[in-house]
């Protein structure tokens, strides 16, 4: 099985302790990726709105140069690439005029592309779950968390193909594997206002404040993330939004890439850990220091 | 334009028929943004499927705060996807010279647009730098990206990938929309 791997514009740049630790996550459970030759950005919500083609057609580009590298998936780990690429490739499938538009424009084939999935699709395949329980290094057993799916992993089923679209299970169980229980909670896939980060952050604090009343509710401790934009939101708007609610949250936003990667002993460095607004280290490091492991370090072999 | 006449150019777009709502109510009741819209998820369908979308629906500021969560969609019991023709209504609505209701959003996702047709992967400073400037604020998020910079979280400028060749693509894929746009 040949994985692509698209890591998208945001991962690049402001995620980039989810790409670290994506792909620490990946060669440690000894999945190869090879990242997909000219890869250009996704499109997103921007392309799909100024123009009929542009959108599908800058999403397909990626998923055309997959094809001919002759992956048999692709792995996109954030989600809005994940939904464009995935929506694209329905519609061309089930529209062979605007399919052969689109094969015009790339000058590239569109049958039969490899399907995108998010990383949690691949992690909650078969296989995995042995190999990952086996491989526990830190016992974080204590850590109380709330998953956080966001809008696009799962939305619209139709399109998505993956997990419940109104109460997720596959961030939730995949932690469950390294001894994590996530906390259950009525915020799973709230929207967390997306690109209004940049145009009208009073947006975002409205609609996250809710998602950190209701994760205090339950007691967590922190949220764990799939989504690079709402990571973004979470982490980057947290004072903000602790403002809007009277208190200082200090809660850390971890992608469940970082969680899984630091139970089964990658070193820090490699998860990004230290790229956070709100960090996440004190927290991680207390954790695994109640629970018995010396210091959150792993002991030399 | 006979008003039934965009009417079909929505169904053109989304493959979706407006037809099929019953007005339940579903997809305004989980929209993040409707208590911020001047129509409200429903009502947009509503007024496609009165052929009123022309005069209503494309000058609305509720298609522009729209934010493609899918909520609507993935709760309709019609499959008649409310957010594929509110995207739809962005479409018509440039295609027609309908500067967008909603300024901030307009110009976000030209700056997005005009970056990716410029380098291919998006510098996020760049576009983040242009947005602020032409919202009018333009220190905005300083000291954010400050501590963002110190985490290695900001990208240099990427050169144009593999050439500019991806701008050949934007270039026909523009043409051909107006080509055979309204």
């Amino acid at each position: 099985m040949r994985y692509g791997y698209y890591p998208g514009c945001s991962l690049e740049g402001i995620s980039a302790e989810y790409d670290d630790s994506i792909r620490g996550l990946l060669a440690h459970l000894n999945v190869a990726i090879e990242e997909v030759p000219d890869w250009i950005c996704c499109g997103t919500l921007a392309a799909s709105s100024l123009s009929r083609l542009m959108g599908p057609a800058t999403a397909l580009w990626n998923v055309a140069r997959a094809k001919h590298a002759g992956y048999d998936q692709l792995i996109a780990p954030c989600s809005a690439c994940l939904y464009h690429f995935k929506h694209a490739t329905k519609r061309v499938a089930e529209n062979p005029a605007l399919r052969a538009e689109i094969e015009a424009l790339l000058e590239l084939p569109l049958a039969a592309p490899p399907p995108t999935i998010h990383p949690l699709e691949l992690l909650t395949a078969d296989g995995f779950e042995a190999r990952i329980r086996g491989l526990v290094q830190r016992d974080l057993s204590d850590l109380k968390v709330v998953c956080y799916y966001g809008c696009h992993i799962s939305r619209p089923a139709a399109v998505m193909q993956f997990d419940d679209p109104e109460n997720p299970q596959s961030m939730d169980r995949l932690l469950s594997w390294v001894g994590v229980k996530a906390l259950d909670w009525s915020g799973k896939v709230d929207c967390c206002g997306a690109h209004y980060s940049l145009i009208r952050p009073d947006i975002v604090v409205d609609l996250c404040q809710g998602l950190f009343e209701s994760a205090l509710e339950v007691g967590a401790e922190a949220i764990v993330a799939a989504c690079p934009m709402c990571h973004a939101n979470l982490d980057t708007r947290q004072g903000e939004i602790g403002a809007r609610l009277g208190r200082s949250l200090d809660m850390p936003v971890l992608y469940f890439s970082q969680v899984l990667g630091y139970a089964l002993g990658l070193p820090i460095k490699s998860l990004g850990l230290k790229r956070h607004i709100v960090d996440p280290l004190p927290l991680m490091l207390a954790k695994c220091a109640q629970a018995g492991s010396a210091k959150g370090e792993v002991p030399s072999a | 334009m006979a008003p039934m006449a965009l009417r079909h150019e929505f169904e053109a777009l989304t493959g979706h028929d407006v037809n099929l709502c019953f007005q339940c109510g579903k997809c305004s009741a989980g929209c993040p943004m409707a208590e911020r819209m001047d129509l409200k998820p429903a009502q947009v369908v509503h007024y496609i499927r009165l052929g009123r979308s022309e005069e209503v629906v494309l000058n609305s500021k509720a298609i522009w705060l729209c934010l493609g969560c899918e909520t609507c969609s993935s709760r309709c019991p019609q499959q008649v996807e409310p957010a594929a023709a509110m995207n739809a209504a962005r479409i018509l609505a440039l295609r027609r010279g309908r500067k967008p209701a909603v300024k901030e959003v307009g110009i976000y996702y030209r700056a997005f647009v005009n970056n990716m047709r410029l380098n291919g992967e998006i510098h996020d400073a760049s576009v983040v730098a242009i947005t602020h400037l032409r919202t009018g604020h333009p220190f905005h998020d300083l000291p954010l990206a400050w501590k963002l910079f110190t985490r290695g979280r900001v990208k240099p400028p990427p050169l144009p990938l593999h050439g500019g060749g991806f701008r050949k693509l934007y270039r026909r894929a523009l043409d051909r929309d107006l080509d055979t746009g309204g």
